[in-house]
């Protein structure tokens, strides 16, 4: 029993229940049906729809949009909280601008993207960084701003040059706060891009279940929220994974100072 | 004449209207396509039309109400949840691996459910926002509890306070930073989701009529309705920070009396 006295066993229980009343009502009454068709159908159709590669387009589809999205928005709003962070005046003169663009749903964003770049990729790709941006901007920047003085002015003692205060101090020290901006964006990044595919069309996981609402096809679009489920919940494990990583890299880089 | 103060936060102002008047000087000349970014001017000239007439109030108003009953519907329905599955272990247990399998849905792939259960009308908007509110909401009233200092939990059992007088007299009041900051990352998902769930299905409220300036070509509207939603985010976080402040001077002053 010893290796199974982690699982939480009333937790799974009261899933299981869940799902068999789910199961058991949904195969009783003609009209649950059509509204949650039973569980035993919804993973055959996810089966099926992966086996006919009906799916995985749009799984790969909306996968591509979300990792160049987040990862560009990495990269731009890592370098530019770092800058606005490190030099104090170039804040002071940004501040107002990014505290007015900042308050509004980043979704409003949509229509423009879809007047500028039409109904495309670059679209779904230009929403995603614009959202994404923000959380990771402004904590890059707390954690920039956050850093003790001191330890700046020992690397200048030390005769470091800003290249390599930068490195070795500034990104590492802030290190813990881009992380969290990263995770907050995480979550972002996949409900801006399953929002764009919605309201565009086309392809992707946000079409599909759309669509597949849309000519009543419930139990598909069951199987597409069960698919983006286990999506989010992949993502966000690969990116706990990553950090752990990351983190280790961390402790090692600021325990050698 | 004055000296320019380099680190004065005026700069940041100059910033922002320096921007403003570059946007409209090269709309203007026509160095960009002023048919994608209409002059600064007639973007507030229509922003204000809209409001006096009513129209685009009228549309935010929709959107507010929606908005409030799904977030303010969450809060009811999960701050005691919480509340519960934070006290009672055997509950937290009980419904963890259901949480956790709900909770990485994104928000809006739960908008095409609402509209098979409810159509295009309030509710599906109301089911969305309550949805996506539920995981901020809960969580952090969980945390907030379980991490309510035991020894206040045992004084308070020391003198006899029955349960119920526990939870509201220390439990309930040792928790409400983190309750507070539940609501707070809600109100910003609350915003988001109504205008996600009015631009796929809906006939009117904010998310819909810049959607829809947008397909009709009506640029300098969809801008107007945009910043009239940066207004309302504005709005709505100042209302919140007051509220917060205000609660938590009750929470400081209980925990100072306390003391």
């Amino acid at each position: 029993m010893k290796p199974f006295a982690r699982i939480n066993l009333p937790g799974v229980l009261s899933l299981l229940a869940l799902l068999l009343v789910w199961e058991i009502s949904a195969r009783s009454s003609k009209v649950i049906h059509l509204y949650f068709p039973a569980i035993s159908e919804v993973v055959r159709s996810l089966v099926d729809l992966i086996q006919s590669r009906e799916l995985v387009g749009h799984l790969l589809a909306s996968l591509g949009r979300f990792f160049i999205g987040y990862l560009l928005s990495a990269g731009i709003a890592v370098t530019l909280g770092i800058l606005l962070g490190y030099f104090r005046r170039a804040y002071t003169f940004s501040e107002v601008l990014i505290e007015f663009l900042r308050p509004m749903p980043s979704v409003a964003m949509i229509p423009v993207a879809i007047l500028l770049l039409g109904i495309g990729n670059s679209m779904i790709v230009a929403v995603t960084v614009y959202a994404c941006t923000w959380p990771i901007l402004i904590n890059t920047i707390d954690g920039v701003k956050n850093i003790e003085p001191t330890l700046i002015d020992t690397g200048r003692t030390f005769g470091l040059g800003r290249w390599k205060i930068l490195k070795r101090i500034v990104l590492p020290a802030a290190f813990p706060y881009i992380v969290t901006g990263l995770r907050v964006s995480l979550a972002i990044a996949l409900i801006l891009v399953t929002t764009s595919e919605m309201v565009v069309g086309g392809n992707g996981l946000g079409f599909f279940i759309l669509d597949e609402e849309r000519s009543l096809k419930t139990t598909n679009m069951y199987a597409g929220i069960v698919l983006v489920a286990i999506l989010g919940y992949g993502l966000n494990r690969l990116f706990l994974l990553v950090e752990s990583k990351a983190m280790a890299w961390h402790r090692g880089a600021t325990a050698r100072g | 004449m004055v000296k320019w103060n380099k680190d004065s936060k005026l700069n940041g102002l100059m910033v922002l209207l320096a921007a403003i008047g570059l946007w409209e000087i090269v709309s203007r000349l026509g160095l960009i396509n002023a048919l994608f970014f209409p002059p600064m001017t007639k973007i507030l000239s229509t922003f204000f039309q809209l409001v006096f007439s009513g129209e685009i109030l009228h549309q935010v108003l929709m959107s507010l109400k929606r908005a409030a009953a799904g977030y303010f519907l969450a809060a009811i329905v999960f701050i005691p949840l919480g509340l519960a599955m934070g006290i009672f272990q055997w509950l937290h247990r009980a419904l963890e691996i259901i949480v956790e399998t709900l909770r990485p849905i994104p928000p809006p792939v739960v908008v095409p459910v609402a509209m098979l259960f409810f159509g295009l009308g309030d509710e599906m908007k109301i089911f969305v926002i309550f949805f996506s509110c539920a995981w901020p909401i809960l969580l952090n009233t969980i945390d907030g509890v379980r991490n309510v200092d035991r020894v206040l939990v045992y004084t308070a059992r020391t003198f006899g306070l029955s349960q119920g007088r526990l939870i509201a007299k220390v439990i309930l009041p040792a928790a409400a930073p983190q309750i507070m900051t539940g609501l707070r990352i809600s109100l910003g998902i609350t915003l988001i989701l109504v205008v996600i769930s009015e631009m796929v299905g809906s006939s009117d409220g904010i998310g819909y009529f810049i959607l829809d300036s947008q397909r009709r070509f009506k640029v300098t509207q969809m801008y107007a309705g945009m910043l009239m939603l940066a207004v309302l985010g504005y709005a709505l976080n100042q209302i919140f920070f007051l509220f917060h402040k205000k609660a938590l001077a009750w929470h400081e002053g209980l925990t100072k009396s306390r003391r």
